[in-house]
């Protein structure tokens, strides 16, 4: 019998003395894709307790919003701690040295599918392809931690932020805003009332608007006459001077029930839609219940929060949005306030 | 349609499903005629039945609610609505389909509403108007008349609510009203969080059309008026002949709002007499049936219902306006908690010798960028524990990090095993790596060898052609190829250089044996013959010998090749 060429005590020398191990170009040393999908989760903060996040809960009180930068060396070290598991040896912990380099820019990339991932639209290796190479490698990871009655009330909330502030009115659909919009890596409640956004780059702007499917119907009180606004069939206020959008928008009464006055004449209404019309044939025109939700909705408010630059000087940092910053909330005008586009035409398409 | 984009909505009268929930029979007939004359072939009758909620609805269904569930705020001009995943929902039960209630009348100039009649309908009730019931049978919640248009189920429960005829029958919205009152939004999904995901980004609303009043507790019931013809209006009741919107003009057309009141002058109400309180008031007299022997209060089947009050402040504007906003680190009373400059906590900890000490914390979040920490990767706890020069005080941050991730990732099986899986992987190959270096080092290779193709092969004709190419003289193992061509030792360069008559003097002043000089041996002369016999060839015994000789040549070449005695 021939003796082997190499023991088994030599192979593991031989590695060990070897600590380029594999070459992180072999599709061996590759992360399995379920470990790469934990860690890059991982990176998120993704299942990591809230006391770990916020250790004193006087830090997040009621009703507040708090902007950061994420730590990127705290999730390293999350990181290397889930590695370490099973690392019993030298030779798990050689593996881990060599590559640790690889594995943390290949999660550098594959944390920007994180929330694809979370959302289910496909499955991991085609959304691996679509980051592949994608510029820039590393970047700043900001976001916000939000506890508010409104996480709850309001669930599934619209979230953006620019790397611009953009000014009013946005519309979130166009290429330019598209363009100046930052990928949202995180964007899920932790708890009941508690929201946490991640974005990736730091954000000039950023707004919270009433999520579309909860926009509610609301008449306005005017001394005891409950009114709605005529809006076009974009959903657009119509205005008594078109051309000016400060101006008035034309209200419509809205009747009530003989029989109990806090109950709204659907019917009635319809048919004052129907003739009111006739004046303003921007109005969409009453086919169904759709053309009447129109009339009746309200527009979602949008919250904006934006980065003051002038302080951004004083405190010596980098930009707007630096500690010291004040972020102003700024009341936006109501007749400016949204960019809403509803797209209808009755029927149901 | 495309999907719509972020910041759109689309909305829809209505999506019906291509089959309503019923009980369906399928006939199957088969026509055959042979000559042209028919062969009767038993048919084939087939059963099934199309379901969806009805007596009750998941909770999951319900993907948001307005005004919000349990919520505080001036919602008092607002009308509730639920937002439905299942968008075919309000439209999957035929709300009277033996038209009972009747076609409303139509009022000139106002074409009927497009879309379909929902079988559901949003009730706003306040607190003292209504009573709940829970898990009561079928028969006790609907009039009997009105069970047997159901079909007569049986064996169903429900949950119920209970109230008044009369308040029912005035906030209840006549059958074109509920076709108003409901319809399809479809959402971009985009840029908002996780708990949408699941739906393709429609929603049925449905819509109530009665506006709580201020400071009141409210409840709203999403209720099934299915075959409620004893309920449901053919018309809607008239409207109030309200005479204080008179002189409460704001910016508005006089024309219109003339036209507005005059128009609520129109009708009368010939069943419920109400009268104006001074004090601007509406308010409803209990009427005189002529029905008083009914009972004075009516069920509904309940299928959702929340909760939520009309006081104090809590619309989405108001509570974004009041957030408090900062970066993190930002505290309501200064001191409280002791965060340092750099966002740190102080926690009391007990150190692993059981002696209490203040270590600081901070957590992910930062108000200011940090550096990357370069120096990766971390092996242990203990070696991303730091200790702050200024006041000696451990900064266990990032050690709680490892930990953190440490104890997240144990407690996940398949992670384990994809970390195994992973270390072992690479382990095999940088092993096989190992044993190919190893085998071409010794076996002389210098081609490279790809790591992923298969090796044997290709190792085995490797060793193949060295041995093939060195079954020449044992003396060529140790290159005396090389030898014989040193100038001194070649007899063609000896007899140029020594400008010799032949080569034949020069091999003779060389020693004069060719085989001594390492010169290749030329091939064993082959026997060409004819084909022959196994018995023929064996008896070659000269030719036997030869192969035998060949043989261990290639043996002893092998041998001395690889250093090992054979």
């Amino acid at each position: 019998v021939r003796t082997s060429w190499i023991t088994g005590q030599e192979a593991l020398r031989q590695r060990l003395i070897n600590p380029a191990q594999i070459a992180f170009t072999e599709p061996e040393a590759e992360m399995p894709p379920y470990m790469e999908s934990f860690l890059s989760h991982l990176r998120l903060l993704v299942g990591v307790p809230f006391e770990y996040l916020i250790p004193d809960p006087r830090m997040l009180p009621d009703e507040s919003i708090r902007f950061f930068y994420l730590d990127r060396s705290w999730t390293d070290r999350l990181v290397d701690g889930a590695i370490s598991v099973g690392k019993v040896g030298t030779r798990e912990q050689a593996h881990h040295q060599a590559h640790h380099g690889p594995v943390s820019q290949q999660l550098d990339f594959t944390e920007r599918i994180v929330r694809d991932l979370q959302r289910g639209t496909d499955s991991f290796p085609t959304l691996k392809g679509t980051i592949r190479g994608q510029q820039p490698p590393a970047d700043i990871i900001t976001g916000f931690l939000l506890r508010s009655g409104a996480v709850s009330g309001w669930p599934t909330m619209d979230v953006r932020a620019y790397r611009t502030d953009l000014s009013e009115p946005l519309d979130p659909a166009n290429p330019e805003s598209l363009n100046q919009q930052l990928r949202t890596l995180r964007l899920e409640r932790l708890s009941p009332s508690i929201l946490l956004a991640l974005f990736q780059g730091v954000p000039q702007l950023v707004y919270l608007e009433e999520p579309h499917h909860l926009i509610q119907f609301g008449v306005r009180t005017v001394g005891s006459q409950l009114r709605i606004d005529l809006r076009d069939s974009t959903g657009h206020q119509i205005r008594t001077d078109p051309n000016n959008p400060r101006s008035n928008p034309i209200p419509q009464t809205v009747h009530v029930r003989a029989a109990h006055n806090r109950v709204v004449a659907i019917a009635n209404l319809r048919r004052d839609l129907i003739t009111a019309r006739n004046t303003h044939p921007q109005m969409p025109e009453q086919t169904g219940s759709a053309a009447f939700a129109i009339e009746v909705l309200s527009l979602p408010w949008r919250q904006r929060f934006e980065g003051v630059e002038d302080q951004a000087e004083k405190s010596g940092g980098s930009g707007a949005f630096v500690s010291v910053v004040m972020i102003g909330s700024r009341v936006t005008d109501l007749a400016t306030k949204t960019a809403f586009v509803s797209v209808l035409a009755g029927g149901g398409g | 349609m495309a999907d719509p984009k972020p910041g759109e909505m689309v909305l829809y009268d209505d999506i019906l499903p291509p089959l309503l929930d019923n009980q369906y029979r399928m006939t199957a007939e088969t026509d055959v005629s042979i000559d042209s004359a028919a062969q009767p072939l038993a048919g084939k009758d087939s059963f099934f039945n199309v379901e969806g909620p009805r007596f009750s609805l998941p909770a999951t269904e319900v993907a948001g609610v307005f005004p919000p569930r349990n919520g505080h705020g001036p919602f008092h001009d607002s009308v509730p609505h639920v937002a439905i995943r299942r968008r075919t929902l309000p439209w999957e039960r035929e709300l009277d389909p033996k038209n009972v209630i009747g076609t409303p009348t139509r009022v000139p100039n106002v074409p009927p509403p497009a879309g379909t009649v929902p079988w559901l309908a949003l009730l706003l009730f306040e607190e003292g108007e209504y009573s709940l019931l829970q898990n009561v049978p079928l028969e006790q919640v609907v009039p009997k008349a009105v069970f047997q248009s159901l079909g007569s189920p049986q064996n169903i429960r429900c949950d119920a609510i209970e109230a008044s005829l009369d308040l029912v029958t005035s906030i209840m919205p006549s059958k074109e009203e509920l076709q108003l009152l409901a319809h399809v939004r479809r959402v971009n999904k985009d840029d908002r969080e996780l708990s949408i995901e699941g739906s393709d980004g429609y929603f049925a609303v449905v819509m109530g059309s009665r506006l709580p009043s201020g400071g009141a507790k409210c409840r709203a019931c999403l209720v099934s008026v299915e075959e409620r013809w004893d309920l449901v209006p053919k018309d809607p009741p008239p409207i109030a002949t309200s005479i204080f919107e008179v002189g409460i003009l704001e910016n508005v057309a006089a024309s219109l709002a003339v036209k507005a009141v005059s128009r609520g002058f129109v009708s009368s109400s010939p069943v419920l007499a109400s009268r104006v309180i001074p004090g601007g008031n509406l308010q409803i007299q209990p009427a005189i049936r002529n029905h008083v022997f009914l009972p004075l209060t009516t069920r509904l089947i309940l299928l959702f219902s929340w909760q939520f009050q009309t006081i104090g402040t809590g619309t989405f504007r108001e509570l974004m306006q009041t957030l408090d906003v900062g970066m993190i680190g930002k505290v309501q009373n200064p001191g409280h908690p002791p965060l340092t400059d750099t966002c740190h906590l102080k926690v009391d900890l007990q150190d692993r010798a059981g002696v209490p000490e203040q270590v600081l914390y901070r957590g992910p979040h930062v108000p200011f960028e940090l550096t990357r920490d370069p120096l990766g990767p971390y092996h242990s706890a203990d070696q991303a524990r730091r200790v702050t020069p200024e006041t000696g005080a451990e900064d266990i941050s990032y050690a709680s990090a490892f930990e953190a991730g440490r104890l997240l990732a144990a407690a996940d099986p398949r992670l384990g095993q994809e970390l195994m899986r992973w270390r072992r992987e690479a382990y095999k190959q940088s092993s096989r790596a190992d044993s190919v270096a190893r085998v071409r080092s010794d076996l002389s290779i210098a081609a490279q060898i790809d790591l992923h193709a298969p090796v044997i092969p290709v190792l085995t004709s490797k060793v193949v052609q060295s041995v093939t190419t060195g079954a020449g003289p044992i003396a060529d193992a140790y290159s005396l190829d090389k030898i014989k061509n040193v100038i001194g030792l070649n007899p063609d360069a000896v007899q140029k250089a020594f400008e010799l008559p032949s080569r034949e003097a020069a091999v003779a002043m060389l020693g004069g044996d060719a085989g001594a000089l390492g010169a290749s041996v030329g091939a064993p002369a082959q026997t060409p013959r004819e084909a022959t016999t196994i018995d023929a060839v064996a008896a070659d015994t000269a030719g036997l010998q030869r192969l035998g000789q060949s043989r261990k040549q290639v043996l002893n070449n092998v041998a001395v090749k690889l250093g090992v005695t054979l």
